[in-house]
């Protein structure tokens, strides 16, 4: 069976390369990562994640225009998204459904458990 | 000179009047033994005046007379009467008349001097109502102004820390992934998660503090909130060797509220009560109710007082301690936001939230919340 791919969509380096790191040596998943908003379309219809890590706040596209282009292309429409953000506290990401057409949202620093029990809970079967 | 005759307006009517015919009394007598030689009629105006200013016009007309009768007693008996008896009668009633226009003319200036004192008296409380209401104002809108800046602030540090701290995190995840033999690393590597859980909660009360949350309200019990907050300091309670005493009052009307916000905010006043009882000492939690009789309605409050047996709060900090990032904690242990967001989720409820020193010592917080009708939403 082959691993579950994952693309992380984020502007700091240092985020995308250890969520690389740690979700592939401690998740056991197949993980590309984007760094610029702006080609995220073009690798995720590349690449075919079967969910999207992408983070809110980037230079260029937000991560808010990046969901509205993957909901407007007919081959990522149905690839989950689970957004990282920076701005809101974990009390207020847990349990809720936020905004952007009800995408979960997880608070930054993540705990790689949490992040991996999210990842499981919405990814694409 | 009204200023200085300001206590005989405590008199009651009935003292001013029987002090006023003692003295017409006085100047009667006089009158009669100083015989027609000597005049003291103008002394007569001491009686109507006195019982014009402080009883009123009624009482100063009815002093006028009587001050012509006993002029004209005194008159009679010193046998001062020239002619006609009718002259003595004539004089007595011209001077009663003169006595009376007196009596009313000072009642006149009397009631007009009463409009004014009232005219200023009222224009007095309408400035000093402008004057608060112009405080408050602006006082919240400098509120407003810093938490707007603080906002924007927090926003912008959220973002900038929380990005490292998260590669931080997920190093030290990476880290405790690999299942090294070597011990040391796992610790480090927990060491640096806690960091990083620390780091990250200052900035999350930041947040909190600058953009409070829409409140999720039910209808609760305030002494259910208590314990549960209770619960969740009993580690510290137990560490610090601090005992609780609970005067909590049975059937308190439920108050709408958050309630994970309101336990967040006790459990911040328990962990600062215990906290200023490093030796050990005792947390009193009390809750009681108030009924407010506004408009006929049952409208009630609800307070809770929380009290520790600590050194207090010094003089010159009681004015800061609700001021974000104040703190007296050493470093380390305290953001000096938890008493910031405290006071904005009960200020967001409608409540109010007051610390002071206790005369015996120690610290005593006080919450009150209005309890609201039990079909509020």
């Amino acid at each position: 069976m082959r691993a579950k791919r994952i693309l992380v969509v984020d502007d700091e380096p240092g985020v995308t390369r250890n969520l690389k790191l740690a979700l592939e040596y401690g998740g056991g998943y197949d993980v590309q990562v984007e760094n610029c908003s702006g080609n995220a379309l073009v690798v995720a219809r590349h690449f075919r994640p079967d969910l999207i890590l992408l983070d809110v706040m980037m230079p260029g596209l937000d991560g808010g225009d990046v969901a509205a282009r993957l909901q407007a292309d007919s081959l990522l429409r149905d690839t989950p998204v689970v957004f990282l953000t920076a701005i809101l506290t974990t009390a207020e990401t847990a349990g809720h459904e936020l905004m952007k057409g009800g995408y979960p949202f997880l608070a930054k620093p993540v705990d790689l458990e949490e992040l991996k029990k999210s990842i499981e809970e919405h990814i694409r079967r | 000179m009204t200023k200085h005759l300001e206590w005989l307006k405590r008199w009651p009517r009935f003292g001013i009047m029987t002090g006023s015919l003692g003295s017409l009394l006085v100047v009667g007598l006089l009158d009669y033994l100083t015989g027609i030689e000597v005049s003291v009629t103008a002394f007569y105006l001491v009686p109507v005046s006195l019982s014009t200013w402080f009883g009123g016009r009624q009482a100063g007309m009815f002093m006028a007379c009587a001050s012509a009768v006993v002029w004209l007693g005194a008159d009679v008996l010193g046998r001062a009467s020239l002619g006609h008896p009718f002259v003595s009668i004539w004089n007595a009633a011209m001077l009663g008349l003169e006595f009376v226009a007196v009596a009313y003319l000072l009642g006149a200036l009397k009631d007009r001097n009463q409009h004014l004192e009232q005219t200023v008296a009222l224009r007095t409380e309408e400035l000093r109502r402008s004057l608060v209401e112009l405080q408050q104002t602006q006082q919240q809108l400098i509120e407003a102004a810093k938490l707007e800046s603080v906002g924007r602030l927090a926003a912008g540090i959220a973002h900038e820390v929380k990005n490292p701290l998260m590669t931080l995190s997920l190093g030290a995840d990476y880290f405790l992934s690999r299942q090294t033999e070597n011990a040391d690393e796992s610790v480090l590597a927990q060491d640096m998660k806690e960091a990083v859980r620390r780091a990250s909660n200052i900035v999350n009360q930041l947040l909190d503090y600058s953009r409070p949350r829409p409140l999720q309200s039910t209808r609760e019990d305030i002494n259910q909130v208590i314990e549960t907050a209770l619960n969740l300091v009993r580690p510290q309670l137990k560490t610090q060797d601090v005992t609780v005493v609970r005067e909590l009052q049975d059937g308190l009307p439920t108050v709408m509220l958050d309630r994970a916000r309101i336990e967040q905010v006790l459990v911040n006043l328990f962990l600062n009560a215990i906290q200023a009882m490093p030796e050990g000492g005792t947390l009193t939690v009390r809750s009681s109710a108030t009924a407010l009789s506004t408009n006929g309605s049952d409208a009630a409050r609800v307070d809770v007082e929380i009290e520790d047996t600590g050194d207090g709060i010094a003089r010159e900090n009681l004015n800061r301690i609700f001021d974000p990032f104040f703190t007296t904690k050493p470093i380390g242990r305290g953001t000096g936001l938890g008493l910031a967001i405290a006071r904005t989720i009960i200020e967001i409820h409608g409540g109010t939230i007051n610390l002071a020193n206790r005369a015996e010592g120690g610290v005593k917080a006080t919450l009150g919340f209005n309890v609201g009708p039990e079909t509020e939403a």
